[in-house]
């Protein structure tokens, strides 16, 4: 099993909602994005297009990020999951740059808050004591492991029942967003990357990505 | 200069900004200094040279390692990288692991030497792991290959070149210090050839960075002809290159009796200089690829 996203650039329409969700989801403090967007324009006018890509780790199957951490706080799961121990992470960043994605963060602002010098919001305490992230490490997306342990333990399936799905997938607005098992060939997302020639990002980099992109 | 607007993140050239920015800056030292003191260490090991290797192990303790215990900011931090299994795989932890052992080893050794006591196989492996202190910061940063300017097998020998440059300045100035002309002649053919082989390797790498990929060509042009320039071209070429070339040129000419010592003083402080310089600019520099297709983004 390995669990892969497909994200179908013809659909994305920019609307933020995946990086919304996603703050939300894992409480993520101030400045910080596990999911963005990254958006450009290319041509020359009249033929301007602009270009959206939503990023977020890419739980590659070769982790540069997991090579280079001196402790083993980056994991991969048996299920392609990579994530980060925060009891375990040094914050000696070598991951962030290892990342050629740069979808790491080093958090190191932990007191900041989201109305500076009006202390934190309700929303905000909650989040520090249900998802706590710890200063001095790094963090990033983990595919809303959370999610889909849960749902898988309820009997769920993932990429298809919203509860075990992540928060970035259920929350697009313009369904181009997929999830789903990259090893079953019967699985939604390995029927789109071949039929639509769903493209990784930096092939070149031999990280083998579990995101794909199915370009315009 | 490269100038990205918020929007633009990771579709242009990015540069990285952990590992120089903020409590970042501790790291560009604590390699520095630990390169330095391990090139001082070894370059004194052959002239048995106590002072150098006291003074050389002391820049790698207490500079290099105090740098590095800032950066970490806990020391437990250190622990927790020694007792992991990452060496495996993670050049920092095997660095450490070098580090500690040079430490021990260089100790155990300076100890015997103030006992009157040679003890040459352990300078030997302390040597090794001397130059394994100096060639392992290239490696760490060798193994990025996000970063095209440090994706480069030359950097390891760059930076064991620039550290044992370093350390037989160092040592042509203990020298000095100490009155030991010979030593001081000595060093001074060692300089001699070292400084040479820095400014090949250090042209090499630059032109085989920038015509190699695109992201190296960006970093490159940064550093000869963007924001940057003014630290290669003062700091790097004129002061730690061209002006102790001069007076090594001097030197040969008019042998190392006859230059003026507070010359040679200031041609080791600017060759030291030069060696920062460089370092700063190989990781303030370092560009990572853009990250969507190149269709998109244009430079």
């Amino acid at each position: 099993m390995r669990w892969g996203m497909i994200i179908d650039l013809n659909k994305c329409v920019g609307c933020y909602s995946c990086v919304i969700a996603c703050k939300q989801e894992h409480f993520l403090p101030p400045k910080t994005f596990w999911c963005r967007l990254l958006i450009s324009e290319s041509g020359n006018f009249p033929t301007v297009t602009k270009e959206i890509y939503p990023v977020l780790c890419n739980h590659c199957a070769n982790p540069k990020c997991a090579e280079v951490c001196p402790t083993g706080a980056t994991i991969q799961r048996e299920d392609g999951i990579v994530w980060i121990d925060g009891n375990k992470c040094v914050g000696c960043r070598y991951c962030v740059m290892a990342c050629p994605y740069q979808v790491r963060t080093y958090y190191s602002d932990g007191d900041r808050e989201y109305f500076l010098g009006q202390g934190l919001t309700e929303f905000e305490e909650i989040g520090k004591k249900l998802y706590p992230h710890q200063t001095g490490t790094v963090f990033k997306c983990n595919f809303c492991m959370e999610r889909i342990d849960a749902g898988v333990r309820n009997g769920l399936k993932p990429g298809v029942d919203p509860e075990a799905t992540p928060a970035c997938v259920i929350s697009c607005p313009a369904n181009a967003r997929y999830f789903g098992d990259l090893d079953d060939p019967f699985s939604e997302v390995s029927i789109m990357k071949k039929e639509k020639k769903g493209q990784p990002l930096h092939p070149e980099f031999g990280t083998e990505p579990s995101v794909y992109y199915i370009l315009r | 200069m490269i100038q990205n607007r918020p929007y633009e993140f990771m579709v242009k050239y990015t540069p990285q900004r952990e590992w120089i920015e903020r409590r970042g800056i501790l790291l560009w030292l604590a390699f520095f200094f630990i390169e330095l003191g391990a090139g001082l260490f070894f370059i004194s090991s052959f002239f048995n040279n106590l002072w150098g290797l006291l003074i050389g192990w002391l820049i790698c303790s207490v500079l290099g390692g105090g740098t590095h215990l800032l950066y970490l900011g806990h020391p437990l931090r250190f622990w927790r990288i020694f007792i992991s299994s990452g060496w495996k795989t993670s050049w920092i932890s095997r660095g450490l692991y070098f580090v500690s052992f040079f430490l021990i080893l260089g100790a155990v050794h300076i100890g015997l030497l103030f006992g009157a006591t040679p003890a040459t196989p352990l300078l030997i492996v302390t040597d090794i792991f001397a130059f394994l202190v100096m060639i392992y910061g290239g490696f760490v940063m060798n193994y990025v290959n996000g970063i095209a300017l440090w994706n480069t097998a030359l950097l390891p020998i760059l930076y064991v070149v620039s550290g044992i440059w370093g350390g037989a300045e160092l040592t042509l100035a203990t020298a000095l210090a100490t009155g030991a002309t010979g030593l001081g002649l000595a060093v001074e053919e060692w300089i001699r050839i070292l400084l040479i082989g820095f400014i090949i390797l250090l042209a090499v790498y630059f032109i085989s960075v920038r015509y190699g990929l695109p992201a190296g060509g960006v970093s490159v042009r940064e550093i000869a002809l963007g924001r940057w320039s003014p630290v290669l071209w003062v700091a790097v070429v004129a002061l730690g290159i061209a002006l102790p070339l001069g007076v090594v040129i001097l030197s040969f000419l008019a042998g190392l009796e006859a230059t003026p010592v507070a010359l040679l003083y200031i041609a080791i402080f600017c060759g030291l200089l030069g060696d920062l310089a460089t370092r700063y600019l190989i990781l303030r520099c370092g560009y990572y690829h853009p990250i969507v297709p190149s269709h998109v983004y244009s430079y």
